[in-house]
């Protein structure tokens, strides 16, 4: 497993070259609100269907969410870009023992209430028109291990054009309540209804 | 009604434009090979949910159609963006009594088989993510007038990104060679087609 080696000065620097790349790549990044609750600290949950992802993420948790940023990686994708690492990725290998240190390092990171964990749930780069949202159980286990307060937060984020050339993105939130009242079939419940009422809205969304 | 501008030069311009940001902006642009009639000219009906759907069916149409494009546009798109016109782009505005003209002028287009007239049956922009396509009226006019000239051809346009920084765009192409007059019939025959292509595009998973 691949640790986090990120500090302040780096993740300094590299916010606004995030912002530069996403303005540059997309139109504007419209999300919804959502109540966060001061002294925990986050697990962020969100649909994979781009390279974009992680990015998008790091840009909520830095502009809107406010907490700092950490995101768990498939190894393979870490080992080609270890820069990543620097600004807070840290590995993850379904297909090795060492999947339970990583879910335990994210546990770890969480225990903190100033940190972010970003995790997608799914697993794997799906479509971005996919109606079901896959849940890995290794989120309950995750949450399970959390010492200290955590706050579950998912969003359902969607690619549109209409009138521009440029892509827009939308987020639309969902608050998943807190490791202390989890349940893990609770959730994958939860995600689902959310995920499916996020695309129906999507349909009626204003352009 | 604005109708199509006819001039070599900036249509060769907007041409090799459009082959470049299409390019540019996107990582791939896959479509399906479908025959096309010699014979017959072909009527393109898709999905509205961009600008770039026009432009990436103008670069299908030239690599695997190879027939003259139109495209019918909202008039105030083409009053906006007065160089549209020479791509191919002829107005109807849904207010006006002009509108039974552009629809059979869409219709006089498909008369010579070396067009190609692409018509946006929702009549507006849509989200990429409807379920089911609206279907405006004007259409069946334009298939009655037309009657037995053209080849009717299905487009349904997703774009993703996966694991790229630039999206992939794929456009499903399906010819339908016996199809009923009736509204209801085109729906229906589009919606089946716009289903199969999204069921294909949310089985992707890398």
């Amino acid at each position: 497993m691949i640790p986090q080696r990120s500090n302040r000065l780096i993740k300094k620097l590299f916010a606004p070259y995030l912002a530069y790349r996403l303005r540059k790549a997309f139109k504007v990044l419209k999300h919804d609100e959502i109540e966060v609750l001061p002294g925990h600290s986050i697990l962020l949950l969100c649909n994979h269907f781009s390279w974009w992802d992680g990015f998008f993420a790091g840009h909520l948790a830095h502009n809107y969410l406010k907490r700092d940023f950490f995101i768990m990686m498939q190894e393979d994708h870490l080992q080609k870009r270890m820069f990543f690492s620097r600004v807070g990725g840290f590995s993850i290998n379904q297909k090795s023992k060492e999947v339970v240190m990583s879910l335990q390092y994210a546990a770890h990171l969480l225990d903190n209430p100033n940190n972010l964990v970003t995790v997608f749930p799914q697993g794997a780069l799906e479509s971005n028109h996919i109606d079901e949202i896959n849940i890995e159980r290794g989120i309950d286990y995750i949450v399970k291990k959390i010492k200290g307060d955590c706050q579950i937060i998912y969003y359902s984020a969607f690619i549109e054009y209409f009138e521009s050339l440029k892509p827009s993105v939308y987020f639309r939130f969902l608050n998943c309540g807190t490791n202390r009242d989890f349940d893990f079939e609770r959730l994958k419940a939860m995600i689902n209804e959310h995920h499916k009422k996020a695309l129906k809205e999507q349909v009626n969304a204003e352009h | 009604m604005i109708k199509p501008g006819k001039n070599f030069i900036i249509r060769q311009i907007l041409h090799s434009y459009v082959s470049w940001i299409v390019k540019h902006h996107f990582h791939d642009l896959k479509f399906d090979p479908v025959e096309i009639d010699p014979n017959k000219s072909v009527l393109l009906i898709a999905n509205h949910f961009s600008f770039w759907d026009s432009l990436i069916l103008f670069i299908v149409c030239r690599k695997l159609v190879k027939k003259s494009f139109y495209v019918m546009a909202r008039e105030d798109t083409t009053v906006k963006f007065q160089y549209v016109k020479y791509g191919g782009a002829f107005s109807i505005n849904k207010q006006s009594r002009d509108m039974l003209q552009s629809l059979d002028y869409a219709a006089e287009l498909l008369n010579d088989p070396q067009n190609l007239v692409l018509i946006f049956p929702q009549g507006k922009l849509y989200s990429n993510f409807v379920n089911t396509m609206q279907f405006e009226k004007g259409i069946t006019r334009i298939m009655e007038k037309a009657e037995g000239k053209f080849q009717l051809l299905f487009a349904a346009t997703f774009v993703q990104y996966l694991k790229h920084k630039r999206p992939t765009a794929t456009v499903y192409l399906k010819a339908e060679p016996s199809f009923g007059k009736s509204l209801e019939d085109l729906k229906n025959a589009y919606q089946m087609h716009y289903d199969n292509a999204k069921l294909q595009q949310t089985e992707i998973v890398i």
